[in-house]
């Protein structure tokens, strides 16, 4: 087959996925105000957005909550992946198509289905209600991160360490924790990424009281074209970036 | 002594696992579920007696031109990812090892970029006075601006951007694990390249392609802020009949039922594709 | 790898105390784009309160999250339009003003305060009163706008925009066709739909974050407008003028309302007095366009602005206007069911 004809393809569509980008990053150190036209380099757009006290709140608000669901989805989903990679027990094939399901289902249908049970049960919408909600969608994704590394994981350890007189705890501690480390590291950075980046399923679990970064910026966007979201863009990207370098990082490191 | 050890830490895992999804995830659906067959009612929202009313108000014609349309516009959507996205796995897994790692971390970064913030850059791009539109104006392609934003294609175009890794990275998958025995054997046994590519390639990649649509067709009826930002709250999704039911018009029963159409079309998609990787592995082995 | 799990068991600690001091603040629920931040900085530097500002496009939208959430709504104040005001009032969702905490409240309209939809102002301070009419961008209309029914004029096809505001879009398809913006019969309300489907090839898009920019952004040339927008659009694009359609205009009257389960009607209380200051209405309409109904503050107000056609309408405007009113939730559902169609119909 012709070389160049697969390479110039591959060329002509990351093209496209990254001319917004670039744009983007771009027109936030765009002077002016407009957003289509070029008004010289200015860094006010970044200063505007760090003035803006409710923004500030929000970024706080919505990196503490990453920071608390990525924690919790983690510890949650690696017991997971530990009891279906270690346990046989009844049900597990539906655990795992639970799993699955809510991997697949469109996040609109998780969203009210939450908003449904936490009407229910009287639960304020706020920090707690967000938390639940974002754990629940990253958690699978944390558990197939951590299946996959120990389906690639020598059986033979763990029996060693109960041979050695290990109790089940002390050998999950010691022996299986260790070995799924990174996985642990990337579902964290994973659900760290999810969580930050949700629309739909806060735009119906948030309340008054705890007011998160995606939000705003739908608010934002709506609105019409402000160059501060531009600003706003390139920081996160710069930001998942890095926690994409590092996540991959980690993962490569560990392979060797 | 081992059981006795073991058995506290075991129980305890499988009771916080089962625990929390069947709080979060089978209640609330099953809250769903018995929503759609409740009575909308204007004070609290859901009331007894039982009635199958939302889903015969699905079915009416009117309405159901609604979802048709969106479904269109999803389909649509679904089938641009899989036109670009099949040769573009392809290609991708026929480049050496070494680049494809570099290419796919490029494929994924993307992914995990604020997609309201790549969402509204679409919008500086598509815009009248957008950069699209200047730059063509200025090359002389065009004298009058065209009209994209606020389009149906525009929200087609939002949704192909959102979500083509999700149809790249399944089909690579199949494409990695192609065996070049089976191409080189059909090319053996006389198959032209047009033949091996239907009666091999295709097969062989279906599951990918399955796999694929599922994970674009879903969530592209599903993502209500790209008609909210690109299709000037017009050329709308079920996504957005479902959240203006909650919070809008306060119609829950039917927002409920046409949540409960969307599951319904991921279990069939679900089965679809479990059958396909079914059928490979028979003739497969 | 300890010092991980450490920190990730501090951090859920952290969590749990965090909000154990907090300073005062006031939820405000209000429209987009319909109070200079200006104001709330002014507020906070007063009174020591933070403002958290949400926002919202439709009275449909705000009374379905005050009622979504009920007593998890932290909300201390909104702003719905006069026929909403009458409909959470009746539905037990408010909590009653008392006026003994309100300082200026005898600087009001007379003619805006004591309506039928909340006699005595029990419930509900008047904000900012406003109307919906007809934006042209001139630069790019050559033929004059006088009429709702222009909008259906082959020649702007795909550059009209639309209030996304179900009641307000109805009430132009009504008007047209001769009825009450009001209607509360179903075969009216069809017959508008059907109308209205007519428009739709011509309908660009749908907007009430602000109305405005769809016009500033060049995507649409001629359609519905909120005065204030019409006259900050202006500021940008000093092509776009407001037009009294000869159909009548809408007009609205939004008022401050205190949720039932507010929590800290005292700072709504400080919030509601500290508007009502002649001055800082006065900055309040200079700023954002609307009027104000508070008569001192009419008094401050800057000539330009005070002879704004667009902001103080005179008489001549007013013929035809039609207020919006409480059309009860049957009609409503009406509205909606076709509302949706319309939206989504191609």
């Amino acid at each position: 087959m012709n070389r160049w004809l697969p390479r110039t393809y591959l060329t002509l569509v990351y093209l496209l996925l990254y001319v917004p980008i670039v744009v983007l990053v771009v027109f936030s150190f765009n002077e002016s105000r407009t957003g289509y036209e070029w008004g010289g380099l200015s860094l006010r757009w970044y200063e505007a957005l760090f003035n803006n006290r409710a923004m500030v709140q929000a970024m706080w608000n919505s990196l503490w909550l990453a920071l608390s669901a990525a924690t919790v989805s983690t510890l949650i989903g690696a017991l997971t992946a530990l009891a279906l990679h270690r346990y046989r027990f009844r049900g597990k094939k539906v655990l795992n198509g639970m799993l699955f399901i809510v991997m697949m289902s469109p996040e609109i249908v998780l969203a009210i289905s939450l908003l449904a049970l936490f009407l229910l049960v009287g639960l304020q919408l706020g920090y707690v209600s967000l938390l639940l909600a974002h754990v629940t969608f990253c958690l699978p994704f944390v558990v197939i991160t951590v299946m996959a590394r120990l389906s690639g994981f020598d059986e033979r350890l763990p029996e060693a360490a109960r041979d050695l007189g290990a109790s089940d705890f002390t050998m999950t501690r010691t022996v299986l924790i260790p070995v799924i480390m990174p996985a642990l590291l990337a579902g964290w950075l994973l659900g760290f990424t999810l969580s930050l980046d949700d629309v739909v399923v806060s735009t119906f679990v948030s309340g008054p009281s705890y007011e998160i970064l995606p939000l705003r910026i739908y608010s934002m966007v709506r609105v019409g074209l402000k160059p501060e979201v531009n600003a706003l863009g390139t920081l996160l990207l710069v930001f998942s970036l890095v926690m994409l370098i590092l996540s991959q990082w980690i993962l490569l490191r560990s392979k060797r | 002594m081992r059981s006795l050890t073991q058995q506290p830490f075991r129980t305890a895992v499988l009771v916080l696992v089962w625990g929390w999804l069947l709080f979060l995830v089978l209640t609330p659906n099953l809250l769903v579920v018995g929503a759609s067959v409740m009575t909308r009612d204007p004070g609290s929202f859901i009331s007894l007696p039982l009635t199958l009313d939302a889903y015969r108000q699905l079915l009416n014609p009117l309405y159901l031109e609604v979802f048709l349309h969106s479904l269109y516009m999803a389909a649509m959507t679904t089938l641009v990812c899989l036109l670009i996205g099949y040769p573009f796995a392809w290609a991708l897994s026929k480049v050496g090892k070494r680049n494809q790692v570099l290419l796919i971390f490029l494929l994924i970064v993307p992914f995990w970029t604020n997609s309201l913030v790549r969402t509204y850059a679409l919008k500086l791009i598509l815009a009248t006075n957008g950069l699209l539109n200047n730059a063509l104006m200025s090359l002389g392609v065009i004298d009058e601006p065209m009209q994209l934003l606020y389009t149906e294609g525009a929200v087609i175009i939002g949704l192909v951007y959102l979500l083509l890794p999700f149809m790249i990275l399944p089909l690579y998958s199949v494409f990695e694990d192609l065996q070049e025995d089976y191409l080189r054997a059909s090319h053996d046994l006389g198959a032209g390249r047009l033949s091996t590519f239907i009666h091999v390639i295709v097969p062989l990649t279906l599951p990918g392609v399955l796999a694929g649509i599922m994970l674009v067709l879903l969530p592209a009826m599903g993502l209500f802020f790209v008609p909210d930002i690109l299709g000037g709250s017009r050329n709308l999704l079920v996504g957005n009949v479902i959240k203006n039911q909650f919070l809008d018009a306060r119609n829950w029963p039917f927002g409920a039922a046409a949540s409960i159409m969307l599951t319904l079309a991921m279990a069939f998609l679900m089965f679809a594709h479990r059958l396909s990787k079914r059928r490979i592995g028979e003739d497969g082995v | 790898m300890k010092k991980l799990a450490l920190a990730g068991a501090l951090a859920l600690g952290l969590a749990g105390c965090s909000g154990s001091e907090e300073p005062q603040v006031l939820n405000l629920y209000n429209w987009s784009e319909y109070m200079p931040q200006e104001v709330l900085d002014r507020f906070t530097e007063e009174t020591g309160i933070q403002v958290v500002y949400t926002t919202y496009d439709s009275n449909e939208a705000m009374y379905a999250r005050l009622k979504l959430l009920d007593e998890s709504a932290a909300y201390d104040l909104a702003v719905p339009s006069t026929y909403y005001v009458s409909k959470m009032r009746q539905e037990d969702l408010l909590m009653p003003i008392d006026r003994s905490k309100i300082e200026g409240f005898d600087n009001l309209d007379p003619e805006l305060v004591n309506l039928d939809v909340d006699p005595e102002n029990q419930y509900s301070v008047p904000f900012l009163w406003g109307t919906t009419g007809i934006a042209v961008d001139t630069a790019d209309v050559e033929s004059e706008v006088t009429a709702w029914a222009d909008l259906w004029d082959e020649r702007f096809e795909a550059r009209v925009m639309l209030t996304n505001d179900m009641r307000e879009v109805f009430h132009v398809g009504l008007r047209v066709l001769g009825y009450s913006g009001n209607s509360t019969d179903p075969k009216e309300i069809e017959e508008a739909y059907e109308k209205l489907t007519e428009l739709m090839p011509s309908v660009r898009t749908f907007n009430s974050d602000a109305p405005r920019m769809p016009y500033l952004e060049g995507e649409t040339d001629v359609g519905m407008i909120w005065n204030g927008e019409a006259v900050m659009g202006r500021d940008t694009l000093e092509s776009l003028e407001y037009v009294y359609p000869e159909e009548g205009i809408i007009a609205w009257l939004d008022s401050f309302v205190i949720p039932k389960n507010a929590r800290n009607p005292e700072a709504a209380h400080q919030f509601i007095s500290f508007v009502l200051q002649p001055e800082i209405s006065a900055l309040i309409s200079e700023e954002i366009g609307y009027a104000t109904p508070n008569l001192a503050a009419r008094e401050l107000l800057d000539d330009s602005v005070a002879n704004d056609r667009a902001s103080y309408p005179n008489a001549t405007d007013m013929i035809n206007a039609e207020f919006q009113t409480d059309i009860g939730d049957e009609a409503l559902q009406v509205y909606a069911k076709y509302w949706e169609m319309l939206k989504s119909g191609q």
